[in-house]
């Protein structure tokens, strides 16, 4: 069966647009911003025009020589969508934030490229496509990562970077060839539906596993992510919203395929998890904007593994847009931490709750959450424990607000204002819970029975989640407690995981001058 | 053995312990971006010339603190210097090793400078020596602790409060692991070893490093600026502290930490000591500067006096006023106020306008509403005497305050550990919104009336005639009143810009003057101040209407703030709305021109694109000051690169008025000009570096990239176009019409002001009847002007 998506045609639009950038690399290159902008805007519209097309006609393959090339599936719409709506701010941000850098068309011209090189990753019908695009990502983001050249630091950033993303790309050829030879195909459709798996095949799973960690940057493999700042800020933009999160996004596509191997799955929880908890920890330490935001997302994209390794692929994929637009917006808003600073301190000091505080809000948020689950419950259907388990660790995020409204000195207006925010938070989430299932349920796979492993894990990750949200929750009263003083240098430092990782790599020496 | 090395003679110790708190005086105060203003970068070098202080920061930095060579030679080439610019320089020029004479200084011209490399230090020597880069694991390792321990509010989690500097990094740099891991073992037990005051941790150091008392002031002085920013901040908090009467020692602590590092690495790299004792040896050798530092300020001094030939070429002669003007607007003296005086003075006969420091001479701390912190509205030398506050009533007051306190809930939500989470599942999508609405939505809405603020506590009758009679004769607005009286304050709209506060008013501490304006407006027209300005000998006629307004100098667009008004002020204000108005039209088009990308009627654009980082041009391109009439300037063209500030000495009895000029708007006005000739010259020293990278750390400044060095003073593109300079550094010529004797005196009373201009950081000519007509030179003595080719037979004598 072939067809032709329409979304097929949003890469070479943009790749179009960045070719003529090749004539015009330096300062001002004066109409053809025009054509950048048209091209990002184009490839928008042929976002938008897949998903009209796939209500209208369904799923549709291009397909060359009888071999699956790109694919448009509610999965992969959703991701074109996303990456071409990022890719749009982006461009459009840059055309003004660029303006008279001496190699601003080069950098237009990049970009451009970067983003069609996503959007043939999000619509990879097969593995070859799938590593097509993501080397040339790594192409593209290492001469971003080098648009200051003479800076030592980009030098050292953008040699980390490679590292990490060569060796994903490795891993996802060693992994391609595993499954070529006990699969017999490499492409998505048919990989998702085999259900016998020969040990050297899990062992294709595991490389798949792997290779999906050294792309989101999940620990230990997180270093370049923090040091990728010396890029002009639409870089990251683009990096945090668009290309850290294609890892998700590959075991999203192969997640049947994934969902085979149970161990390859719990070691997604086990690292998502204890990456999530790392990188939150560390960014509450950060005092620099984009170094808290590059934490966060480590973070973030610790908790999406988890949530793939829970076997809630909607609710990952969910997480992943509802991250890019967030990082998106927050990278490229970043000049404001001054003023959103100096705000934070007008109003005077915080209400600080005490543990009996604290307390009755993780009642007050647990109660809340047993009232709008069960509510969700009846409309959506049945919840699985590894959903129930989700959902509990957000109202333990979600009981941090009602906290800080439940502080002995905090006013009762406050108090009904952080309770009624609570409660729009919880229902948001269940409303997006609900709606990213029926969106995405039918083509991804359900969530496995909960075994004794899987039952393990969620307690684990419950209570784990749950301890630190607690200790968050109580956190002026220790933080700046003498004893916890080394323990905020250890964690300030990310556990030194990263000045590791330079010393391994030669991080510390003198740069050469390029 | 360790004992005997921290043992130093008692006088010895004293002279470290002065060389420390003299190098900590060499570096400038950087005002947090909250609520920055421009600072000297110099400050600490205006007992020197600008060629001492340049071989001492070539010495130091490696840094050049006048343009390359090559570009001045191409003014000349190009004769935009002249001949006779370039002789009145070498005959001013009096230092050892300047040209011969002008055949001499044109062959050198053509011969590029050498180089300049700074003494390496301990750190340079061992990276060198190793391979290891120490300068930039020491500023990572740095950079970390001192942005956590200056944060404002970005971190949750911030080391404790109420430690000094010194405690507080030992406390980090014992549990820090990254030193030893980058190769520097025991580090932490060397910190741990460390004396755990700084004053002895500088002795040990210092004796262990075998710096003299000769060597150490400019050792320290070099250790101090490769922190950046951060001992210019640290300086920023000892300069507030001394403005409250209280000390502060973060600074020295800072240098404490820095030599704890070298003792490490001298210690970890015994083989340097050589090169070190060879650097030692050269920091103990006086600055003295070069015969290529001596011709570059020679240049640099020839470009000046070309910029002044041609403004003195537009001194004519005042122009004609006579009967009562129809309105006057007085405006702050900043340069961006030229353009749109000019135009609105081209609206019509009996249209003048004034020019005043913003802050309207009313030392205000203000309590904005919703808050009880107050921030200052005044030049950053003075010290605030009264507070004002627009708070509302209590609810309206109060709802504020919950709704900022909801705000941050939110925010800490948004920012706390697991919480994170349940933000990005329940709230992202909503950010898809604001991607569109930000990237979309291009023009900025006028901002509303905000509430008129109000001086807290009471004063009397006596009080207010006395300070308005004050203020108004500070602005030589002593008759002729017209029936409507502008003050304009000025403020600046732009989103997203970390610097924004560097764009508002300098004279209201980086706020808008709104705050000032509105204050000094409603004093002026309240009837108790009336009726006790004529005992003060001010006649004020009884239709004269006071109104605040609001210069935005992102669109120029004005805002008034009118009170209560009858149906005939309401006329004349219109009137003066429809002059503003087409005034800003006018010099929309004139400044469009010179902003890349710009369109004359799209300026508000500017104001709300969060991509836009260069919103205007802020003060690049001031070069002059003049304090005369408002009539010697009326009608001149000075290209938004003048302060105007309007005196009368005929007015000015005791030339009080003259000596606050002297001492506040003037010395201003040289923080300004030489933040941007430090930015614009040495933007890597003085430079806030590249927008596209900024980092904000600690709502106080920006680092570029990770982190590291703080980053203090102007941005590359706010001086820079991306293809030419757009301020060309020249240092401010400040011209004042009064008698040469009284400025003099002036002179003679302020040894600081003297000191300005003695060393040539600024430079000052006298004007009479709206003509330049004498040059200061250096120790109180005067030249005519044209007269300056013929050098004093004195001199000639001396040299």
């Amino acid at each position: 069966m072939t067809s032709l998506p329409l979304t097929a045609f949003a890469p070479a639009v943009l790749l179009l647009a960045a070719f003529f950038f090749l004539l015009r690399q330096g300062p001002r290159p004066g109409r053809l911003l025009l054509l950048a902008n048209m091209a990002a805007a184009a490839g928008l519209a042929l976002g938008l025009a897949g998903v009209v097309q796939l209500l209208l006609a369904g799923q549709q393959v291009l397909s060359l020589g009888g071999v699956a090339i790109l694919r448009l599936n509610p999965v992969s719409a959703t991701m074109i969508l996303l990456v071409s709506f990022v890719g749009w701010v982006v461009v459009r941000y840059s055309s003004r934030y660029l303006d008279g850098e001496q190699r601003e068309g080069r950098f237009h011209g990049l970009i451009l490229a970067a983003v069609a090189s996503v959007l043939v990753t999000v619509q990879a019908a097969n593995l070859p496509v799938l590593i097509l695009g993501f080397v040339m990502i790594g192409l593209l983001l290492r001469q971003l990562l080098l648009f200051y050249p003479e800076r030592a630091e980009a030098r050292r950033a953008a040699t980390k970077f490679t590292g990490v993303w060569a060796a994903g790309d490795v891993s996802l050829v060693l992994a391609s060839a595993i499954l070529w030879i006990t699969q017999g195909t490499l492409n998505f459709v048919a990989l998702g539906a085999t259900s016998e798996l020969t040990p050297v095949a899990q062992l294709g799973i595991g490389l798949l596993v792997l290779a999906s960690v050294l792309k989101t940057a999940a620990l230990p493999t997180h270093g370049w992510v923090t040091e990728v700042m010396e890029a002009p800020t639409p870089v990251s933009a683009l990096l945090h919203a668009g290309i850290i999160n294609s890892g998700g996004v590959m075991l999203i596509m192969l997640a049947g395929l994934v969902q085979q191997s149970p161990g390859a799955m719990g070691v997604l929880v086990a690292i998502g998890g204890l990456t999530a908890l790392f990188g939150a920890l560390v960014m509450l330490t950060q005092s620099a904007v984009k170094t808290a935001l590059a934490w966060s997302t480590i973070a973030q994209m610790g908790f999406m593994l988890l949530q793939c390794g829970l076997g809630l692929w909607p609710l990952a994929l969910l997480h992943i847009v509802a991250h890019s637009l967030y990082k998106a917006h927050a990278f490229l808003s970043s000049g404001k931490a001054v003023r959103e600073v100096n705000a934070i301190r007008k109003p005077g000091p915080v209400a600080v709750p005490s543990i009996a505080a604290v307390t009755r809000s993780f009642v007050l948020g647990l109660v809340l959450f047993a009232g709008v689950a069960a509510i969700f419950s009846v409309l959506g259907g049945h919840k699985s424990p590894q959903a129930l388990a989700l959902g509990t660790i957000l109202v333990f995020g979600v009981s941090y607000l009602i906290a800080q409204g439940l502080a002995d000195a905090a006013p009762a207006a406050l108090t009904r204002r952080t309770v009624g925010a609570s409660l729009a938070t919880t229902i948001a989430y269940f409303a997006f819970q609900w709606v990213a299932q029926a969106l995405w349920g039918s083509s991804l796979p359900a969530v496995p029975t909960a075994g004794p492993l899987e039952w393990a894990l969620i307690v684990l990750a419950v209570s784990s989640f749950g301890l630190v949200a607690f200790a968050q929750a109580l956190f002026p009263l220790w933080a700046h407690h003498p004893t916890t003083a080394g323990l905020r240098v250890h964690v300030a430092n990310g556990f030194y995981l990263n000045a590791l990782l330079d010393r391994f790599l030669g991080g510390f020496q003198l740069a050469h001058k390029q | 053995m360790l004992l005997e090395q921290t043992q130093l003679a008692p006088s010895l110790a004293e002279e470290i312990l002065g060389a420390a708190r003299t190098a900590a005086r060499a570096i400038p105060p950087a005002f947090p971006l909250d609520a920055t203003v421009a600072v000297n970068p110099f400050l600490g070098q205006t007992d020197q010339d600008l060629a001492t202080a340049s071989a001492r920061l070539a010495r130091l930095a490696g840094a050049a603190l006048t343009r390359p060579r090559a570009e001045l030679a191409s003014m000349v080439e190009a004769g935009e210097i002249a001949e006779e610019d370039l002789e009145a320089a070498l005959l001013a020029c009096s230092a050892p090793g300047r040209p011969a004479d002008l055949v001499a200084l044109r062959a050198q011209l053509r011969k590029p400078a050498p180089a300049v490399e700074a003494l390496p230090t301990i750190a340079d020597l061992a990276a060198a020596a190793t391979g290891t880069d120490w300068p930039a694991i020491f500023s990572r390792s740095f950079g970390l602790w001192a942005s956590g321990f200056f944060d404002r509010g970005q971190a949750l989690w911030t080391p404790r409060p109420d430690q000094t500097a010194f405690a507080a990094w030992r406390e980090w740099a014992i549990n820090d692991l990254t030193p030893a891991i980058a190769g520097l073992r025991g580090f932490s037990v060397h910190v741990a070893s460390t004396p755990d005051t700084a004053e002895r941790a500088i002795l040990r150091a210092t004796s262990r490093l075998g710096l003299t008392a000769a060597a150490a002031e400019t050792a320290f002085h070099q250790l101090l600026l490769s922190l950046g920013g951060w001992s210019m901040h640290a300086r920023w908090q000892l300069w507030q502290a001394e403005l409250e009467g209280r000390s502060d020692t973060t600074l020295t602590d800072l240098l404490a930490i820095r030599l704890v590092w070298d003792e490490a690495l001298l210690a970890h790299c015994p083989s340097i000591g050589r090169d070190w004792r060879a650097s030692v040896a050269a920091h103990a050798a006086p600055v003295v500067p070069t015969a290529d530092h001596v011709l570059d300020c020679l240049l640099q001094d020839a470009a000046e006096r070309a910029h002044q030939r041609m403004l003195a070429n537009k001194l004519t002669g005042p122009a004609e006023a006579s009967g009562r003007p129809k309105l006057q607007a007085a405006f702050c003296i900043d340069v961006r106020s030229e353009v749109l005086r000019r135009a609105l003075e081209g609206q019509g006969e009996g249209i003048e306008t004034l020019g005043f420091a913003g802050f309207f001479g009313l030392p205000v701390a203000h309590r904005p509403a919703g808050t009880d912190e107050v921030q200052a509205h005044l030049p950053a030398l003075l010290s605030p005497s009264m507070t004002s506050t627009s708070h509302g009533k209590g609810d309206e007051e109060f709802a504020l305050r919950i709704a900022a306190r909801t705000k941050r809930a939110w925010g800490r939500f948004r920012q706390a550990a697991v919480s994170s989470f349940a933000f990005v599942e329940a709230a992202g999508l909503s950010y898809g919104g604001k991607l569109i609405g930000d990237s979309l939505v291009r023009t900025r809405k006028a901002p509303g009336q905000s509430p008129l603020p109000r001086i807290e506590g009471v004063m009397s009758a006596d009080a207010k005639a006395a300070t308005a009679a004050k203020i108004l004769r500070a602005m030589s607005l002593t008759e002729r009143y017209a029936p409507l009286v502008l003050l304009i304050g000025h403020g600046a709209q732009m989103t997203n810009n970390p610097h924004e506060s560097a764009y508002q008013c300098g004279a209201c501490c980086g706020q808008t003057g709104e705050v000032s304006a509105r204050l000094v407006a409603a004093m002026l027209n309240d009837p108790e101040t009336r009726a006790g300005l004529p005992g003060l000998g001010l006649v004020l006629p009884d239709d004269t209407l006071f109104v605040a307004g609001l210069h935005d100098t992102v669109t120029d667009t004005v805002t008034l703030f009118p009170e209560a008004v009858g149906p005939k002020e309401a006329e004349k204000l219109d009137q003066a709305e429809g002059w503003l108005g087409e005034a800003g039209r006018m010099a929309r088009a004139e400044r469009a021109q010179r902003l890349p990308g710009a369109k004359a009627d799209a300026l508000g654009r500017r104001a709300a694109d969060w991509a836009e980082v260069r919103p205007e041009w802020g003060l690049a391109g001031c070069a002059a000051f003049i304090a005369a009439p408002g009539q010697v300037t009326a009608g001149r063209d000075l290209a938004g690169r003048a302060f105007l500030h309007s005196y009368d000495w005929t007015q000015d009895d005791g030339f009080g008025t003259l000596d606050l000029i002297l001492t506040a708007p003037v010395v201003v006005g040289s923080w300004i000009s030489l933040q941007y000739y430090g930015s614009t010259v040495a933007p890597e020293l003085f430079g806030g570096g590249n927008k596209l990278i900024h980092n904000v750390l600690g709502g106080i400044g920006v680092v570029e990239g990770n982190g590291g060095r703080l980053r203090a003073g102007l941005p590359w593109q706010a001086v820079h176009d991306g293809e030419r300079l757009i301020h060309q550094p020249l240092r401010l010529s400040v011209m004042i019409e009064a008698p040469i004797e009284a400025i003099s005196a002036v002179l003679k009373k302020h040894e600081g002001v003297r000191q300005l201009f003695d060393n040539g950081w600024m430079h000052l000519l006298a004007l009479s009847e709206g003509r330049v007509v004498a040059r200061y030179r250096s120790g109180l003595a005067w030249e005519p002007w044209n007269g300056e080719a013929r050098r004093p037979a004195d001199a000639k004598a001396a040299a």
